[in-house]
Order: structure tokens, then C-alpha cells, then sequence
């Protein structure tokens, strides 16, 4: 048996679902989370009978006529693959405007349950709803639900309810909307419409009484006037994201790691103690410094991951994060973006797919195929082992890099945004508007359990692909082209290395032109925690991590030596590996977004441009501020960059006169 | 006039919609937002303006905002109200 669940924005369906499935999908206190629709069975204890139920997530919708691309999925849906019950999610605050997508969910013909949601929130806020008169006036079952509690959440009555309807074959009534009827004429459509919300006033009007006008100034204005105000609004916002990044960074993550640093080195201890002396020198290397050490090094940065995601769970659930596209709103405007691509790259701090994905709540397409493109320049979850690596290496593990990063970041995307804007020459601008979710206190045990998922995925993934990386870096560098072991004398010859190299001169003008380097950055596009690994594996450092000291890596200065680089050049690593293009899988969902090759290609190639025009520029001026002179390379790196910024501004000017006429050009 | 010229936290009709984009309309009368509708202005923020339809709290930007017509107010504020308008 199939159930579909629909409702309006922030509903609360994804809750209601991870509740009812036991599933872990990912959730937030704002419209436009979920943008595909998801699958799970119906968890056994809720479902005594013997029948399989499957429950189908799907993006949230105001109505049955579709606005963007997202909305449109839960209609197709509902309409093409007939599910046998429909759960209508209800948001019990907003009677008066949810009814309307109830009335039309009626009108399928499949039968209809009411899930009455966030009626915790009622009490509260003194609204009183007479849940069995809107069963009547509805003609189907109204069941009150708070999916947010684990426990007498109503869930175990809502699957009843929907037992109940599917064993009935009698069909519910749709509710009489005056001239209601097939085909439509658009005015006709319209009239009928105003009809509905007439009807679903009438509605409400009986089954609702409030107390408090959710007009009134309230505690949540309050808030808003200050945390989006014009000139605290992006100090506030900078405030809040150095405190997620000194919890993950400098305070509690790295204290975690340590501990979980000891545990890897014992288990490398361990395993080097088994093996004795019996295995080959090749294959105990390949397992200890290949698998053990290159993995260990990246999973040895989970604790900071893991309380970067507690933190942005908490930060999400709370309500702010819709804030922030208030406060930005006004900047991506002047870029031809809106507030409404703010929520995809606060999504991609996470990771990028979700956050590529997250475009579609996007309607115009130039705007969605270039937050698509600029989303990736996040630091995302992947992204962050590196950061913390060459902020400790480098500096002394200051919370400020993370943080710079994140802003730089931003400061990026508007500038591209402008570049974007005039390459393709559209000039228009839309409309924004999204509903404000209402604030809360977040939930920590939302926010572990966010983060224990996501915290599962990281070491799925250090377990597979990260891991074959891995060995498959210690192999090419532990062989030369004629199959022999390469000396620890001569690592210079080996294939890793006679690979990486002639990339590793393309690098001399940002100041990291070592092979090491340059293969660390190309397994970085398969998954960029294979950076950390495989700069791990290549200089044979087993953990970056210090076990004695509760500092992130073992003698800075040390690790230092080893890399060979100072302090900018380990900046401009840094940069280059943020802001190049993101890793392969994101790429791939890129590519899905945007449905263009053009912008697809262009987009990588920006990226490519954009990663190494700021590595330059961080560390020839960063080289000239420190020491005095410019550093290797500068006039070769001079040459290729201004061939990069000269294309571009050629690409810019190209569409200077015909931006009367946008729709002509595509996309340059 | 429109939603960013009018009064806090009162009460108006909607008059016409302007909205450039034609499914624009189409998405506010989901909302509940078309003529003959209530609405109120919660608060103005730096480029935003919070409106209350049904309800329901939404952010909208200044084009936006110029683009919702106004008739009223439908009732006179009272001074408590006008007290909290800054």
C-alpha cells in the first residue's frame, strides 16, 4: 500500500516521516528542505498488520498548480501514481491557508487523512481547534499529531486512520466548491478558487478560536528586527559562524579527537603488531600507511566534523538560518540573485549535492543554474578536514581561518555572481518571497541525531572510496614504471610521483609546485577529505593529530618541515582547493540541475579559473607583503592569470550590447 | 497606495496585484494574497518587509511589496498599536 504525504512548506512532513519510518531524513526549520520525494516503510511497531505500507515524502506545495520545479514533483505524483491514501499534512497554526490544498487534495478522488500537525504549538499560542467538527465539515479523518515528540504523538492513531480509509471503499466526498468543475477556463479557474478560500474560511471560521492575533508585535519581531537588521544582521551572522567554527575547531572538537587519535594509533600499533615481521614490507606499508594511516587521518578529523553539524542542526532547527537570507537578500540582489539562494548555500555548507539540489525551490532558471554553480563554494562537511589541517599546521588552529573561509566564501559568490550576470547578460530580476518559519529552541536531540547520520555517512565513506584512494596512492607511489619498489631514497621516481608532476609545475606560481601537492589535490576531486589522506599517505605522516597534548597536530612546526611550505603557501593551498571545482559527485549533480552542457562546462572551467586566480593572488601578494619580493613563478603565473581574467572580461563585454534583447543569448 | 508606504501592524485590503510575473499572481492567490483579501505589515526590516496573509508570516523584498495595492485601513488603529510603530 502506498501513502503519499502532502502538505504546505514546513509542515512539518520530513519530521513526520523520519517519526513514522524511523528514517533519518534530513530536516530544518524552514520551506523548501526536502526537494525530491523520499521512501520508507512504515515502521512494525506502528504497523500491526500484516500489510507492507509505504510512505512517500514529498516537497512541500501550496496548491495543486505548481510554482517551481519542486512543487511540481508532489503534484505529478499525487495525480500519476495514484497512491491509495493521501496523508495531507495541516499546519493546526495556519488553518486558513493550508485548507486550500486539503480541498484540492479531495477533489483526486483518493481518500484523504488530515494530520493536524504541530498541535503542540496551538496550546500555546492559545488557538483552540475542534478537531472532530473539522472531521465533519471536511468529511475526512482529522487527526491531531506533534511529530516532533517521540512518544503519544498521535502517529500510532494517524496509521489507523489510514488503515481505516483504504479498508473502506467508499469514496469521501470532495467539499462542495460553488462552480467547481472539470476544465476550467483560467477565469473560470480563478473565480473557483476564490470560491475555495471563501469555503475554507467558512470553515475555519467554526472550527477555530484565537486568543492571540498572530498580527501583535511578538517576541518573534523582536528577535527578527534584530537579528536582520541592516547593520547588525552580517555581524551577527559573522558572530554566530566563528563560534561554530571555535566549538568545531578550537575548543571542543579537537579535544575529542585527540581521544579518538589515540584510539587509531593503538589500533595501528595493534595491527603493525600482528603482522610482525612475517608480511612483506610492501603489503604491511600498503596496510599500515596506505589503509590505516591515510584513512585514519581523515577519520581522524570526525569529532570536528561531528560538532560542525551539531552545531549547523541546532542553528537549523532554531529558525535562523531563514533569517540570513533576509540579511543577504540585499546584497544577491545587486548580483541579479535573491534571498531565495541563500538556502542552497547554507544547505552546501553541509554538502553541496543537497544544496545543488536545493536549487530547484529556485524559479527563474539564469539565477538557479548560477547558485547551482556558485553553491559549491561553500566549505562544505568534506571540505572541513582541510581547513583544520592547515589552520593548525600553519595557524596554531585559529577558529578565524574556518571562519574567513566561510566569508571569503560568500565574498566570492557575489563576485562571481556579477561576473555571471554580465557573461550571460540577463538583467532581470525577480521577486522574493518565502514564509518565515517561527523560532524555536532547537532540539538536541534533533541535532545528535542529525549529526550521528551524518557523522555515519563520513565514515561509510572513509571506509570505501576514501580508503581505495588510498591504497591505490600507496601502490603509485610505492611502485616505479618497471614494477619495482621505489627506495625511500628516491621517492621522486615513482609513478604517483612522475604523474603528479608535471601538473605540480603548473603550480609553482601559488607556491605549492610539489608533487605531492598536486596529487593530493586531484584525489580531491573524488571526495575532498582524499586531500588529508593524501597528503597523509604521500609524506608519510600518520596522524596529523597530537596525542599528548590537546593541540590538533603533532608539533606544527614538524608537520611544516615535512610539507615544505610556509604559512602563505599553505594559505593558498588552501584556497585553491576550496574554491576549485567541487568533488565529482557534486559535479555529477551539477550536471542534473542545470540540464545544460554549456553551463555545465562553464561553470567547471569558472571554477577551475576562480581557484587558481585567488591561490595567486594569496600568495604572491601575501609573499610580497611578508617578505618583500614576489614569489616563484609570478611572471609565468602573471601571464596565465591575465589570459584567464582577459577571457572573461571579453566574455563580459561580449553581451554589453544586446541586453535589450537577453532571451536571444541562452547563456555565453 | 502600497505595502511599503502603509501603517504597521493595520489592517488593510488588498486593492489589485501588480506583479510583473503573470504565475507570480498566481502564487500569492495560493497564499490567500489577492484582492479583496486582509492583510498587515509586521515589520520592515533592511530590504525586506514582513507581511501577515492568513496567518501566515511571509518575507517579501521591496519590489514585492511595491507591487501589492492597498485600500483602507479597515480599521483604525488603536493608540496601543500606534505606540509600538517605530
Amino acid at each position: 500500500m502506498k501513502i503519499a504525504l502532502a502538505g504546505n512548506p514546513n509542515s512539518g512532513k520530513t519530521t513526520l516521516f523520519n517519526a513514522i519510518t524511523g528514517k533519518i531524513e534530513h530536516v530544518g526549520n524552514w520551506p523548501g528542505v526536502t526537494v525530491e520525494k523520499k521512501e520508507g516503510l512504515v515502521k512494525a511497531t506502528l504497523n500491526p498488520g500484516s500489510r507492507k505500507m509505504t510512505i512517500v515524502d514529498l516537497p512541500g506545495a501550496y496548491s495543486m498548480s505548481p510554482f517551481t520545479n519542486e512543487e511540481s514533483i508532489t503534484r505529478d505524483f499525487v495525480q500519476k501514481e495514484s497512491p491509495e491514501v493521501i496523508i495531507n499534512i495541516v499546519d493546526a497554526t495556519n488553518l486558513s491557508r493550508s485548507l486550500f490544498f486539503t480541498s484540492q487534495l479531495m477533489e483526486l478522488g483518493i481518500p484523504v487523512v488530515v494530520a493536524l500537525n504541530k498541535s503542540d504549538l496551538i496550546q500555546k499560542k492559545e488557538i483552540l481547534v475542534d478537531t472532530d467538527l473539522l472531521s465533519e465539515e471536511l468529511g475526512c479523518p482529522v487527526i491531531s499529531t506533534v511529530s516532533t515528540k517521540s512518544s503519544n504523538n498521535g502517529l500510532g492513531s494517524l496509521v489507523e486512520a489510514v488503515q481505516e480509509v483504504s479498508m473502506k471503499k467508499r469514496n469521501q466526498q470532495p467539499l462542495r466548491v460553488k462552480g467547481a468543475k472539470a476544465n476550467a477556463t483560467k477565469e473560470e479557474m480563478e473565480q473557483i478558487d476564490r470560491n475555495r478560500f471563501a469555503l475554507v474560511n467558512d470553515i475555519v471560521a467554526r472550527v477555530e478560536r484565537r486568543k492571540i492575533d498572530s498580527s501583535n508585535h511578538t517576541f518573534q519581531d523582536r528577535m527578527d528586527k534584530v537579528v536582520a537588521h541592516k547593520w547588525l544582521g552580517i555581524p551577527i551572522f559573522a558572530a554566530i559562524i566563528w563560534l561554530v567554527f571555535s566549538f568545531s575547531q578550537s575548543w571542543v572538537g579537537p579535544w575529542l579527537a585527540d581521544i579518538l587519535v589515540g584510539w587509531i594509533d593503538s589500533f595501528y600499533g595493534f595491527v603493525e603488531g600482528i603482522m610482525g615481521d612475517t608480511v612483506s614490507p610492501v603489503l604491511s606499508s600498503l596496510l599500515l600507511d596506505g589503509i590505516i594511516g591515510g584513512v585514519g587521518a581523515v577519520v581522524g578529523f570526525l569529532p570536528l566534523i561531528m560538532v560542525l553539524f551539531f552545531m549547523l542542526a541546532l542553528l537549523e532547527d532554531s529558525g535562523y538560518m531563514a533569517r540570513v537570507a533576509l540579511v543577504m537578500d540585499r546584497f544577491f540582489k545587486k548580483i541579479g540573485l535573491s534571498g531565495k539562494s541563500i538556502i542552497p548555500m547554507i544547505v552546501s555548507t553541509g554538502c553541496a549535492i543537497p544544496g545543488i539540489m536545493a536549487t530547484r525551490t529556485i524559479k527563474n532558471e539564469r539565477q538557479r543554474r548560477t547558485t547551482a554553480m556558485l553553491a559549491p563554494f561553500m566549505p562544505c562537511g568534506a571540505k572541513l578536514p582541510i581547513i583544520a589541517l592547515f589552520a593548525s599546521v600553519f595557524f596554531g588552529e585559529n577558529a578565524w581561518v574556518g571562519t574567513s573561509m566561510y566569508f571569503l566564501a560568500i565574498v566570492v559568490i557575489v563576485l562571481s555572481g556579477l561576473i555571471i550576470r554580465k557573461i550571460t547578460g540577463d538583467t532581470s530580476s525577480s521577486y522574493f518571497i518565502m514564509e518565515l518559519p517561527e523560532y524555536r529552541f532547537p532540539s538536541i536531540k534533533r541535532a545528535i541525531v542529525s549529526m550521528l547520520s551524518r557523522a555515519k555517512a563520513f565514515i561509510i565513506k572513509a571506509g570505501t572510496i576514501i580508503l581505495i584512494c588510498n591504497a591505490i596512492v600507496q601502490i603509485l607511489q610505492t611502485f616505479n614504471w618497471q614494477f619495482q619498489v621505489v627506495g625511500q631514497s628516491a621517492p621522486d621516481t615513482s609513478i604517483l610521483a612522475s604523474l603528479a608532476t608535471p601538473l605540480a609545475w603548473v603550480f609553482i606560481p601559488l607556491g605549492f609546485g610539489i608533487w605531492q601537492f598536486a596529487a593530493a589535490a586531484i584525489t580531491g576531486f573524488i571526495a575532498k577529505e582524499n586531500v588529508v589522506g593524501t597528503l597523509a599517505v604521500t609524506f608519510a605522516v600518520t596522524n596529523f593529530i597530537d596525542i599528548e597534548e590537546l593541540a590538533l597536530v603533532a608539533g606544527s612546526t614538524d608537520v611544516m618541515t615535512v610539507f615544505g611550505i610556509g604559512a602563505v603557501a599553505g594559505l593558498s593551498y588552501l584556497v585553491f582547493n576550496l574554491f576549485t571545482p567541487p568533488c565529482f559527485a557534486a559535479i555529477g549533480s551539477m550536471n542534473s540541475e542545470m540540464e545544460s552542457p554549456k553551463w555545465l562546462w562553464g561553470a567547471i572551467g569558472f571554477q577551475l579559473g576562480m581557484g587558481y586566480v585567488l591561490s595567486f593572488l594569496v600568495y604572491q601578494l601575501g609573499t610580497l607583503f611578508t617578505t618583500g619580493t614576489v614569489g616563484a613563478g609570478f611572471l609565468g603565473g602573471l601571464i596565465a592569470i591575465t589570459a584567464m581574467v582577459g577571457y572573461v572580461v571579453f566574455l563580459m563585454n561580449r553581451n554589453a550590447g544586446k541586453v535589450l534583447n537577453p532571451a536571444v543569448e541562452e547563456v555565453a | 497606495m502600497n505595502i511599503t508606504r502603509c501603517e504597521l501592524h493595520t489592517e488593510y485590503l488588498i486593492d489589485s496585484i501588480l506583479a510583473s510575473e503573470e504565475d507570480m499572481k498566481e502564487f500569492l492567490f495560493t497564499l490567500g494574497c489577492y484582492p479583496g483579501e486582509r492583510i498587515i505589515l509586521i515589520s520592515r526590516l533592511a530590504s525586506i518587509y514582513i507581511i501577515n496573509i492568513k496567518n501566515a508570516r511571509y518575507s517579501i523584498d521591496k519590489d514585492l511589496a511595491e507591487a501589492i495595492c492597498l485600500r483602507g485601513p479597515t480599521e483604525r488603529p488603536s493608540t496601543g498599536l500606534m505606540g509600538k510603530v517605530v
